[in-house]
């Protein structure tokens, strides 16, 4: 466990390159600076979270690395490539799928649809087998696979989304919020999911309000606030740490 | 009794022209929000086209057989308002995606004045009405006593037929998704990796290409063109548009039919007579924009009222 | 390292475009004008000339190698009005010269007559501006300096007269009172190429923008100043029928255009039928006015025919704003469309017989005062004055109550409820502006105004026609307010003059002139959507996008703000 500082080179293990990097990243909504100077980075295989109040720039951040936005200051590698500097649908193509804040699922276009589009940008032959594997997860989206995606529950919705992100086949699954809005039964079933997918290969990077089921899960995490990342170490470190429990967890 | 059944077929041939420009408002604005006024003029421009291409591209002999000719006229046509609407999608729309909402509106009305005079000062001729080729002359066909001119006839089904082609084509096809998708979240559609850019010049483009195809078909039924005609039935296609709901290409076409027929019943049996059949769809037009906005088949949650 | 090849490229492109002026332009001839006397030809083919364009270009160059090298504050805007100046007015030319002379011959070489003047003009003005560019861009100046009342005064009278001066120039820079003079297209914008500079300098160095503080502090002495310099305008030399005609026009039109402002740069509504209020008020005056061809034969005096018109025309006005209330954004801009499209149908088929239809409502009668003639040419104490003076001062009168009414509304409650309005119609309602009524009110007021500004227009022309009320007026009222300054009394003025007076100086492309709109609303909305004058409000907002909108890509402007208000406020 460590104290992360503002200097762009704050290795955090020394294991192999990492699969992704953020360095030194500011974002700024005209004047106000939403992120500033964040850093941290993401081992390939593992669960890492960002989790942090309100307006600590958690969605910012997952927003500028998908590209969304396009940062102020700084970097952002994906394999050792910097792709701070490509489109959107761009960096979807090189393994990075975003399953955003809310779901945002097309809410007039059927299940199957919804997971078409996740698959917009592949050409080979996979998808249908593909597609079979997420109804396997989730049966009850197999069921009902031509009723439109608005007229599902939130837990069934977010599974829609995050089998809609898997769709594109990611090397990093960034997911926002997934617990949101979910009850506690739910929110278990789908970081149940989650492990579930780490476990099959799929690196995820999770942001979470729900700091507790967030650190319970996850193989390394980082402390967001006002923009910059201030404390970081494994799930299990930053759960017992006590500047966290008194912030995050409700306890005083 | 003849008379409103002569002015019904007549209603529907109108209406199928208004259906082909409609298209074009209706998907462009369920992408991107705008109203593009100036879609009226890619019309105009594409009948221009065609009449270019049967003036100084065909051979005489060719001029003569319709099957020949009106092919080659609706393919130039359509090239014409293709690259005119993609130029102006690039030029003029493009810069402007992040503006706030009155520039691009504005920036669409200078467009449609631009073209105006361009066609009238560039195309020979066109200060006034340039006459344009009955190409297609084959016997009007009559049922008991209507009559219904070749011309007319084969706009109609030019028009049903493009437009069952265009919705199974949005509705099947993978760039239909991504069009669907990006009309109904834009962000999330970039997250799905489809470009958005993609999107839009497809959609100006499908929609240049049915108007270009529509506005030769209305010069072998008129039989003549000015640079205005694009104003005048841009904005009954428009009206057509909001009528149907504007987002939906099946609302656009029924809008459009209804316009027609409304304008041809007008003519006859509204008081005013044809003096004042705009009047009344414009009256109808500010109707369904005041109490029904989201128009006959459109959702609500799209609409921005 | 940009910054160090400024320098010497300002230099370069000045000296350059000295030379350029000595430099004969044309190599020929063409003298077949019907005022040979006016149109010398040395004017495009001597060398050394010091007049006209020449001088400007000139005096352009002197000033570049002045402000080159003399440290003085923005030095970037300076250079940058200096460069676009000289490069409007050798771009015109040598356009000007390549065309008539039948092609690049003219500007180059032919028959042993060389002439590259213009050409060295552009490139010495590209090299310019491009040093210019090079620079580091600056805070716009502000001089923060307050004087005595008397000498603000003092400066604030001198300011005006030298404007007027400027704008009776401008109008006879082709030339009086409208002969054919081939050359007046080419000279007009030369002048204009060169006033558009030196007004560029003087705002670099925050000259204007002083003075217009200064206005502000004395607004009812500016007005009462303004209006004296319009009232002196006949006894210039514009002074004739000609011209009296033409600036009454554009003050019928400023008129209106100020009206529409108050709804589009205001209110941030977009009226697209506009023109109908203007129609209306000119029809219900030719009604009232006593003309044969009128549907009631009863003659009412002027004024209170005026005040009818903009009752009318209001009450018409608040029954179109009323789909505010259910209609937003580009679906009420389409509302008033059609009701505009629906307004010009009815006349021109002479609804109720109100209208005329298309042989419109002629011989509408002159107005009298005291029994002068409006139309006359009054003597004034031995002076004559031109013909339509009368109606000059009318419209004089009309636009200084207009710009009095959009002055104050705009510095009221009412005002600022409508600027909340334009930012944010629900953020406005949420805090408690009642938005219904204000739009409403926004449209009434503005059809109003352009009633009465109907009721003038009527009379002056002596004719009311549909034709003079179509959806292209509509888009030309639209254009002069987007061109001058959504939401500023002095844009509106300026772009009514500008689309107004631009087509009577260019008259040999009068043809070209819709062309021309069309091109330039879409040039103005991509480059500058402030318009020429910008409103302080909204200058305020275009300048903090500049900073931070530069790599921001598709909806990442929208987009962040909502995210940033989520993330700050959740």
């Amino acid at each position: 466990m460590s104290e992360t500082t503002a200097a762009p080179q704050a290795p955090v293990s020394t294991q192999t390159r990492p699969l992704l990097e953020v360095r030194g990243l500011s974002v700024a909504y005209g004047a106000i600076e939403a992120i500033r100077d964040i850093t941290f980075s993401v081992q390939a295989g593992q669960i890492v979270s960002l989790i942090g109040s309100n307006g600590a720039g958690k969605t910012t951040t997952l927003r500028t690395i998908s590209g969304l936005l396009r940062p102020k200051a700084g970097e952002i590698l994906f394999e050792g490539r910097p792709i701070h500097t490509q489109p959107a649908h761009a960096i979807l193509g090189m393994g990075v799928a975003h399953c955003p804040e809310g779901r945002r699922l097309f809410p007039r276009m059927t299940v199957e649809e919804n997971l078409l589009l996740g698959a917009y940008t592949r050409s080979d032959d996979g998808v249908a087998e593909d597609m079979e594997r997420v109804y396997e997860l989730f049966p009850v989206l197999g069921e009902r696979r031509q009723n439109k995606a608005g007229l599902f529950s939130g837990g069934e919705q977010q599974m829609l989304a995050i089998g809609r992100a898997m769709m594109s086949r990611p090397r990093l699954l960034m997911l926002d919020e997934p617990s949101m809005g979910l009850s506690p039964i739910m929110t278990q079933r789908i970081f149940d999911t989650i492990r579930n997918l780490r476990d099959l290969g799929t690196t995820v990077l999770l942001v979470e309000q729900n700091a507790l089921a967030a650190l319970a899960q996850s193989d390394y995490g980082y402390v967001v606030d006002l923009g910059r990342t201030t404390l970081e170490g494994s799930g299990h470190e930053l759960l017992a740490d006590q500047r966290v429990r008194d912030a995050y967890l409700g306890e005083s | 009794m003849a008379t409103l059944l002569q002015q019904i077929v007549n209603g529907l041939i109108f209406g199928g022209l208004i259906a082909m420009v409609a298209l074009g408002y209706t998907m462009v604005y369920g992408i991107i929000q705008l109203i593009n006024f100036a879609h009226g003029e890619i019309f105009m421009t594409g009948a221009f086209g065609g009449l270019a291409v049967y003036t100084w591209l065909l051979p005489a002999e060719a001029q003569k057989i319709w099957y020949v000719a009106l092919p080659a006229m609706m393919v130039g046509g359509a090239i014409v308002s293709l690259v005119v609407a993609l130029l102006m999608e690039r030029l003029a729309y493009r810069p402007l995606r992040n503006a706030p909402r009155l520039a691009p509106l504005i920036t669409a009305l200078g467009v449609s004045v631009f073209l105006q005079e361009l066609t009238r000062i560039v195309y020979p001729g066109a200060n006034s009405a340039v006459p344009f080729p009955n190409v297609f002359s084959a016997a009007p066909v009559h049922i008991g006593s209507i009559t219904i001119p070749s011309s007319g006839l084969l706009m109609l089904v030019v028009s049903v037929v493009l437009s069952v082609v265009l919705q199974t084509y949005v509705n099947r096809s993978r760039m239909g998704r991504a069009m669907r998708a990006t009309a109904q979240d834009p962000d999330t559609s970039r997250l799905m990796g489809i470009n958005p850019d993609r999107v839009i010049v497809l959609t100006f483009g499908i929609g240049a290409v049915l108007a270009g195809i529509g506005g030769v078909l209305y010069g072998t039924y008129i039989n003549n063109v000015d640079p205005y005609i694009g104003f005048q039935n841009g904005l009954f296609a428009f009206a057509a548009a909001v009528l149907g709901g504007i987002g939906s290409i099946r609302g656009a076409v029924i809008g459009a039919f209804v316009i027609g027929l409304i304008k041809n019943i007008a003519d006859i049996y509204l008081p005013g007579g044809t003096a004042y059949d705009y009047v009344w769809i414009f009256i109808l037009l500010i109707a369904v924009l005041v109490f029904r906005p989201q128009g006959l088949f459109g959702e609500v949650e799209r609409v921005r009222a | 390292m940009k910054t160090a090849m400024a320098r010497p490229l300002s230099a370069i492109g000045s000296v350059v475009l000295i030379i350029g002026a000595l430099l004969p332009w044309a190599t020929f001839v063409l003298n077949d004008g019907p005022y040979p006397d006016k149109a010398t030809l040395e004017f495009f083919d001597a060398p050394f000339g010091l007049s006209s364009f020449r001088l400007y270009l000139e005096i352009l160059g002197l000033a570049g190698i002045v402000f080159t090298f003399v440290p003085v504050r923005d030095k970037i805007r300076v250079l940058k009005s200096i460069g676009w100046g000289a490069a409007g007015i050798s771009v015109v030319n040598l356009l000007f010269i390549a065309g008539d002379g039948g092609g690049l011959g003219a500007i180059t070489a032919a028959d042993g007559v060389p002439a590259f003047g213009s050409i060295v003009a552009v490139v010495g003005s590209a090299v310019l501006l491009f040093g210019a560019y090079q620079l580091p861009p600056e805070p716009l100046t502000v001089i923060d300096s307050k004087l005595p009342w008397w000498a603000e005064w003092l400066i604030l009278l001198a300011a005006f007269v030298a404007l007027l001066f400027l704008i009776t120039e401008t109008l006879t820079a082709g030339g009086h009172s409208g002969v054919s003079d081939p050359y007046i297209g080419p000279l007009f914008l030369s002048y204009l190429s060169a006033v558009g500079a030196l007004l560029g300098v003087l705002h670099a160095f925050g000259v204007t923008e002083w003075i217009s503080d200064m206005s502000e502090r004395h607004r009812v002495f500016s007005i009462v100043v303004l209006v004296l310099c319009a009232v002196a305008v006949p006894f210039t030399s514009v002074g004739n029928d000609y011209w009296m005609t033409i600036t009454a026009n554009i003050g019928v039109y400023a008129a209106t255009a100020i009206g529409l402002n108050i709804v589009v740069g205001l209110a941030g509504l977009l009226d697209l039928g506009y023109v109908a209020f203007m129609g209306i008020g000119a029809f219900v005056a030719a009604n009232l006015s006593g003309a044969v061809a009128a549907e009631f034969h009863i003659q009412l005096p002027f004024i209170v025919a005026a005040i009818a018109s903009g009752i009318v025309a209001g009450v018409f006005g608040a029954v179109v704003g009323s789909p505010t209330l259910r209609v937003r954004g580009d679906y009420l801009a389409i509302v008033t469309l059609a009701f505009g499209e629906i307004f010009v149908r009815v006349s021109q088929n002479n609804i109720g017989g109100l209208t005329g239809g298309s042989n419109a409502i002629p011989n509408i009668p002159d107005l009298s005062l005291f029994g002068a003639q409006f139309n006359d040419a009054p003597t004034i104490g031995g002076l004559q004055l031109p013909g339509g003076v009368l109606y000059y001062f009318l419209i004089v009168l009309l636009v200084a109550l207009v710009m009095f009414v959009f002055g104050n509304l705009k510095n009221s409650r009412i005002g600022r409820a409508w600027i909340a309005i334009r930012e944010d119609e629900d953020v406005a309602r949420a805090m408690g502006v009642k938005t219904g009524k204000l739009k409403i009110l926004a449209f009434m007021t503005g059809a109003t105004l352009a009633g009465l500004a109907g009721a003038v227009f009527a009379h002056k022309l002596a004719t009311a026609s549909y034709d003079s009320f179509q959806f292209n007026q509509s888009v030309t009222l639209l254009a002069a307010v987007i061109l001058g300054g959504m939401g500023t009394i002095p844009g509106a003025v300026l772009g009514a003059a500008l689309l107004f007076v631009l087509p009577e100086e260019l008259r040999q492309f009068k043809d070209y002139r819709l062309l021309f709109f069309g091109l330039a609303l879409v040039v103005i909305m991509r480059f500058r959507p402030q318009g020429l004058i910008a409103d302080r409000h909204r200058r305020a907002e275009l300048a903090d996008e500049d900073t931070t909108g530069e790599s921001l890509d598709d909806t990442a402007i929208k987009e962040p703000v909502a995210v940033a208000a989520k993330e700050a406020g959740a």
